[in-house]
């Protein structure tokens, strides 16, 4: 319908241009709730306090109560073995931990239950971190989903918004498909992004960081050795999921290749069985599928890698600090300053089992994060499209149409220097039909589109009832003139609400009425529902030309003062387009309007004719005159005359009287 | 976990296409046996490490007290050692060499390091391997079966439907194959073992930690259960959204016409916010679920350090055995959140490997005999013998007892009303639905006893709706005969009126078309369909020869091509235009499903008022007819 070259589809998701004016700008919507965002940084604090007291709240259980008891027992035996002997025992050697005992240490000869009392209150304790830690980190996830979803919410609804105002030339541009998907996929990554991934990172980092502080605070060479294997997991973290992502790209194309064969195959599937096509089909699928298959394979080696290898890594971390915690202890040695006590090992035990989640989540969740920022950056794009029709701030509302409309001197383009009308002037009076005939691509649905303003002009003028189509407000403007497109768009909702879609406050007799008059009642009613029928995602299971009556209905219902019919009804069979052609008639009477159709008997009626070629009106007047001009026009005519000339021949033998007297008749 | 009795709600799928899916893997057996014992040995191993690290903190723990013990006076150390159940040699090997255990255990750790991350690699990449084999079989098997499905299948199924079940419902049992049922037996393993570890270790502080279980076990069952139709939810909402964005997108044009902006945003925002409180309940939920079920897991660990704690205080648990139990325990909590988690998959896995299953198994109305024989090169004689015919599941005849012949080279036009039968008559005869009375004829072979390749590539086929295929427009002219040369199909477009504006693409004949190509109007789509007839030279032809959505110099190019199309063969037309009914051999007026009139028209005109009323109201609105008139008129006048 409009010329011009299709969109570049960008499919590769691109890395963020400018990461800092993006964010700059996200935080923006942030704003309102930053109070909450606030209230998320307190909790996420004390829930990493939580993960990282609880491995040195083990080490304390260990040093403070069950080695020195464990101790005491060896103690207390080699004392009672003594005191029979009646050698003077030497007391137990005592390993200074680098544990404070928050809940008191117990003094040597204490009984044992003072042990377990101690031990008691650890525990306690330790159950009541663990319920904070279940308390924040809920808070603290569903705090963030709360504002995460409010700021989404906010940027759809001004995304849908900021859609309504750009012009159509965008969607020329632009296809519907690409852009829903485009919007869809960004919206969902950001969705991910700031209601999970956001937090995720935020906490892992501030995990590690505080891990790490904290094993380096209670000694730092063993730390060091303990943290050795770090760097080789964020290592094989970043390669692995780099390879990943490197193959699942791979794998999108050609999953998308699949898709479009099936796509392709099942809805032509009448005519491959038609022309026998079937097993050279699937001769073919079969190779894009097996083609889909391998690189699903190439691209789990890479993400069945990732969690074993970081696993194996864990084990030789484990092993390190058991083991070098292990032999500087026996050995008596002092390691970074300090002795290495049985706690410190349970500690850092506990704590390099805390290493391999974050990393890994960081790794997976940062790339989100990154395309999530490339997303939004998407978004922003959009939002920042500005419109090409934009209403005059003085802009008035049109009054009442009367429907003398002016074409002063029109010039039209949607490429710059390739101009799609030339210099096109005409006059409607009020009521008039105005046809216009040409070849495809000469600019019939330009011309058309130019009246409710979907496009301006780029030269000259377009005025109805004296009024610059460019000095009024849309609305106003827009409410006042119908348009039946040859592509009718139906909504999913039911019959009745689509024909009142202009005029949402329509009766339901003025529904019926409007659809007996487009000569849609009647497959209407025998629909599964009649009326309350809900159509299928744009109007499936009607047939295009019911999809016609139907926007006919529509349009007819909405009472414009001004009509444009572009090819309306070219879907329509050819018998019920003779019904309704007195229908449309009704329907042009007493409104000015525009008529593009290949269908003679609307031409024939028209006030005026327009022979329309590259953009530029070559013949004017009333069918009769045209005819009589012997032009473009009546060229037409004659090469179907000469045509009907053969038939005329090849069938008077068999037919007694010229076949012309009984058409005529019928006519 | 293989019974499902106990999920409450929702119907209770049926497992029994899932395990037919699960055979699937017999055709990859080496790989699924492969990565079933790499699984084994990567759990083994998963289950050793605690162990070396209690092996590694006891031997600390007995070498720290035998180092404190060698102070002691020799008399001292025997009586303690042997207090201890230990020889004196033994004593004396661990204070000679303290570490030796140590490095045993550190070694045997990086050892089992390496099998780990080998075999869990392994077992991980050898699943997916399989599964995305399965799914490799399955899309074949669908695909195979939906291009073969009859008509009558394809009018009750939409494309898109179809579409889901080869690639979500597929994906979805590719999922529980190629992970989830690896990961539950790897979680049933893992469990079995880490239980039979605890059990060993401490039996009584397994008995303190067992009543924990089941109430995890349940929270996970919950979590499976309660999220479950929640993300269903939260989908529903998303695809309402989609679809109200997804109309004003591609109803742009609609919505500023009517200028509907105000309402459409209403409509959208309404959505919006319906979606984002679905997602808050959700993130309500989950910010509930997981930090309850990862509290419980706690609660067992805090367990273990107190009544183990107070073990190793009375002296019968070493640190060792109390660290290597809480590792244990890690083993115990986390099979039985996958388990949870695998359960609820495996549910959904099930419900799309019936839906899968429901294509695999649908009966294919219209297949070859097995004695069918090939249809020798056909003359074109076609009778109609007493033919009736229902469509599938519908008790109304669509056609009742109709009979016709046509000779070689005839041309029969049928008309009659919408749903009077006309499409019916033409899909018969390639054998796209079967007669469901009489039979249909081609040189008096039952359509039925030949088969139906041999049958369908001697017809040829131009309808008003043409699909266009990915390719070059060559491709496309060349569908049905691949191995056309490129003089026929060149001759072939020629006289379809095709040539002119194929070679006015800069490409010519192989500018893509289709899905990614060059978009065709409706008239140039039309045309290379009747190029793709012709190229087939078929001695049978079947066609409507209505034409819309052109201009009337588009439409008069394709009439003329229709009518060379027809030449010489046993054509069947759909007739809209009077040119073709004046020409016919053989008129066919058909009325809900019956033939009320046939012959020609100049006889029909006469004898049949039906066909009369046809005419006149049906066919007028042919454009060249219609230039006839009027040049008709004019000549009248100016004779």
């Amino acid at each position: 319908m409009i010329g011009g070259p299709r969109g570049m589809l960008e499919q590769e998701v691109s890395k963020p241009r400018s990461v800092g004016k993006t964010l700059g700008r996200l935080t923006g919507y942030f704003r309102p709730y930053w109070l909450v965002l606030a209230g998320v940084l307190v909790l996420m604090v004390v829930n990493a306090w939580v993960q990282v007291v609880t491995p040195a709240m083990l080490g304390q259980a260990v040093d403070c109560y069950l080695t020195p008891a464990v101790t005491a027992q060896v103690a207390t035996d080699v004392a009672n073995v003594a005191a029979q002997d009646q050698t003077q025992p030497v007391a137990a050697p005592v390993t200074k931990s680098d544990f404070t005992c928050w809940f008191g240490t117990v003094p040597p000869g204490s009984p044992t239950s003072d042990y377990v009392a101690g031990l008691g209150r650890l525990v306690l304790a330790l159950i009541a971190i663990f319920v904070l830690g279940a308390i924040t980190g809920g808070l603290m996830f569903y705090s963030m989903g709360w504002a995460g979803q409010h700021v989404l919410r906010n940027i759809q609804e001004e995304v849908f918004a900021h859609l309504h105002k750009l012009s159509l030339g965008y969607y020329s541009r632009n296809e519907s498909g690409d852009l829903m998907s485009r919007i869809t996929n960004d919206t969902s990554t950001l969705q991910q992004a700031i209601s999970f991934a956001l937090v995720q990172v935020l906490s892992g980092v501030l995990l590690l960081v505080w891990i790490s502080w904290n094993m380096l605070s209670l000694n730092w060479a063993y730390a060091l050795l303990s943290l050795a294997v770090v760097p080789f997991m964020a290592i094989a973290t970043v390669w692995f999921s780099g390879q990943a992502r490197k193959a699942f790209r791979v794998t999108r194309q050609e999953i998308g290749n699949v898709n479009a064969e099936l796509e392709e195959s099942i809805s032509g599937v009448r005519e491959v069985q038609a022309f026998s096509r079937e097993d050279a089909n699937i001769e073919a699928f079969r190779t894009s599928n097996a083609a889909n298959r391998d690189a699903n394979v190439r691209a789990v080696a890479y993400t069945s890698a990732l969690a074993p290898s970081l696993e194996a890594l864990g084990y030789v971390a484990i092993a390190i600090v058991a083991g070098v915690g292990g032999i500087f202890m026996l050995q008596g040695q002092t390691l970074g300053g300090s002795a290495v006590t049985l706690g410190l090992i349970i500690a850092f035990i506990g704590y390099v089992q805390r290493f391999n989640q974050p990393i890994a989540q960081i790794a997976v969740l940062w790339t989100n994060i990154q395309s999530a920022i490339a997303g939004a950056e998407r978004i922003f794009e959009l939002l920042d499209e500005q419109p090409e029709i934009v209403e005059k701030f003085d802009a008035k509302p049109m009054p009442s149409i009367q429907g003398k409309v002016v074409f002063n001197n029109v010039w039209a383009e949607y490429k710059q220097g390739e101009p799609v009308l030339k210099q096109i002037d005409l006059t409607a009076e009020p009521g008039q039909t105005i046809a216009i005939v040409g070849p495809t691509g000469a600019g019939k649905t330009t011309l058309v589109n130019l009246l409710p303003r979907f496009y301006d002009v780029t030269g000259g003028s377009v005025t109805i009832d004296g009024a610059d189509v460019r000095d009024v407000t849309l609305e106003s403007l827009r409410r006042q003139i119908g348009v039946v497109l040859q592509d009718s768009f139906l909504f999913s909702d039911t019959v009745t609400n689509n024909i009142r879609y202009g005029r949402p406050e329509a009766t339901e007799a003025e529904v019926i009425e409007a659809a007996r008059l487009a000569r849609a009642h009647d497959f209407i009613e025998r629909l599964p529902d009649g009326y309350n029928t809900v159509l299928g995602e744009r109007g499936a299971g009607l047939s295009q030309g019911q999809r016609q009556l139907l926007s006919i209905a529509r349009a007819a219902l909405s009472d414009p003062k001004l009509l444009i019919l572009d090819e309306a009804t070219s879907s329509v069979d050819t018998r019920t387009e003779r019904q309704i052609q007195a229908a449309l008639d009704q329907l042009l009477a007493g409104r000015t309007s525009f008529v593009i159709a290949h269908r003679l008997s609307t031409i024939r009626n028209a006030d005026q004719v327009l022979v329309l070629v590259k953009g530029e009106i070559i013949e004017r007047g009333t069918h009769e005159e045209l005819l009589a001009a012997q032009g473009f026009y009546y060229d037409l005519y004659m090469s179907q005359f000469q045509r009907q000339e053969q038939v005329v021949q090849a069938s008077q033998p068999s037919n007694g009287q010229p076949p012309l007297r009984m058409a005529g008749q019928s006519a | 976990m293989t019974a499902d009795a106990k999920r409450p709600k929702r119907e209770k799928p049926s497992f029994k296409n899932l395990g037919r899916a699960i055979r699937f893997l017999g055709h990859y057996r080496n790989i699924t046996i492969a990565a079933y014992v790499a699984l084994f040995l990567s759990t083994g191993a998963q289950l050793l490490v605690p162990q070396l690290v209690q092996n590694i903190l006891d031997a600390v723990t007995r070498g720290m007290m035998a180092q404190q013990l060698a102070t002691q006076p020799a008399q001292v150390q025997s009586t303690v050692v042997s207090q201890a159940g230990m020889t004196m040699e033994e004593f004396n090997s661990i204070l000679a060499n303290p570490l030796a255990p140590l490095y045993w255990s550190i070694a045997l750790i990086l050892v089992l390091a390496v099998v780990r991350g080998l075999f869990a690699f392994a077992q991980s990449y050898m699943s997916e391997k399989a599964g995305q084999s399965v799914a490799f079989d399955f899309r074949n098997e669908l695909f195979a079966k939906i291009q073969r499905l009859s008509f009558s299948y394809h009018d009750r199924n939409r494309t898109g439907q179809l579409m889901i079940r080869a690639t979500d419902d597929v994906e979805k049992v590719r999922l529980f194959i190629g992970q989830g049922l690896l990961l539950a037996v790897q979680a049933v393993v893992l469990l079995t073992g880490a239980l039979i570890m605890l059990l060993f270790t401490n039996l009584q502080l397994t008995l303190v930690i067992l009543p924990i279980l089941p109430v995890a076990m349940v929270m996970f069952m919950v979590f499976g259960g309660v999220t479950q139709p929640l993300f269903v939810k939260v989908q529903q909402k998303l695809s309402t959204l989609n679809t109200v964005l997804q109309e004003n997108l591609a109803g742009i044009k609609v919505v500023k016409a009517f200028a509907t902006e105000p309402t459409e945003q209403k409509r959208f925002d309404a959505a919006a916010d319906d979606l984002m409180n679905q997602q808050i309940t959700v993130a309500r939920i989950f910010s509930f679920l997981f930090p309850v079920i990862f509290l419980i897991a706690q609660l067992g660990q805090a367990a273990v350090l107190y009544f183990g704690g107070n073990q190793i205080i009375a002296g019968t648990l070493t640190i060792g055995e109390w660290q290597k139990f809480s590792l244990y325990l890690v083993y115990v909590f986390f099979p039985l959140g996958q388990l949870g988690f695998i359960i609820s998959q495996m549910s959904q896995a099930a419900a799309s490997a019936n839906r899968v299953y429901e294509i695999l198994d649908a009966h294919n109305e219209v297949t070859d005999k097995p004695d069918a024989k090939p249809l020798p090169p056909v003359e074109g004689a076609v009778v109609f013998d007493g033919v009736s015919f229902r469509y599938f599941g519908s008790t109304d005849l669509v056609l009742n007892d109709v009979s016709f012949s046509a000779e070689p080279g005839q041309t029969v036009a049928i008309l009659g009303a919408t749903g009077s039968g006309k499409s019916s008559v033409i899909n018969l005869i390639p054998r796209f639905y079967d007669v469901t009375g009489g039979r249909i004829l081609i040189d008096g072979n039952d359509v039925r006893d030949v088969t139906i390749e041999s049958l369908r590539r001697q017809i040829g086929i131009v309808l008003q709706e043409t699909n266009l295929f990915t390719g070059t427009i060559r491709d496309n002219i060349a569908f049905g005969r691949p191995d056309a040369t490129d003089e026929e199909v060149e001759a072939a477009a020629q006289a379809a009126a095709a040539h002119d504006f194929i070679t006015g693409f800069p490409e010519g004949y192989a500018t893509p078309v289709g899905e990614r190509g060059t978009t065709l109007s409706g008239g140039q789509k039309q045309r290379i369909a009747i190029a793709r007839a012709l190229l087939l030279n078929p001695r049978i032809l079947i066609l409507d020869d209505s034409t819309s959505a052109v201009d009337v110099q588009t439409e008069v190019l394709i009439q003329n091509a229709l009518d060379r199309l027809m030449e010489g063969r046993t054509s069947f037309v759909i007739a809209q235009r009077i040119s073709t009914v004046l020409t016919a051999d053989n008129i066919i007026v058909l009325e809900k499903g019956k033939i009320v009139a046939q012959g020609r028209h100049a006889d029909l005109i006469e004898s049949s008022p039906i066909y009369a009323d046809i005419y006149r109201s049906q066919l007028v609105e042919d454009p060249a007819g219609e230039t006839a008139i009027l040049a008709g008129t004019e000549m009248e006048v100016a004779q």
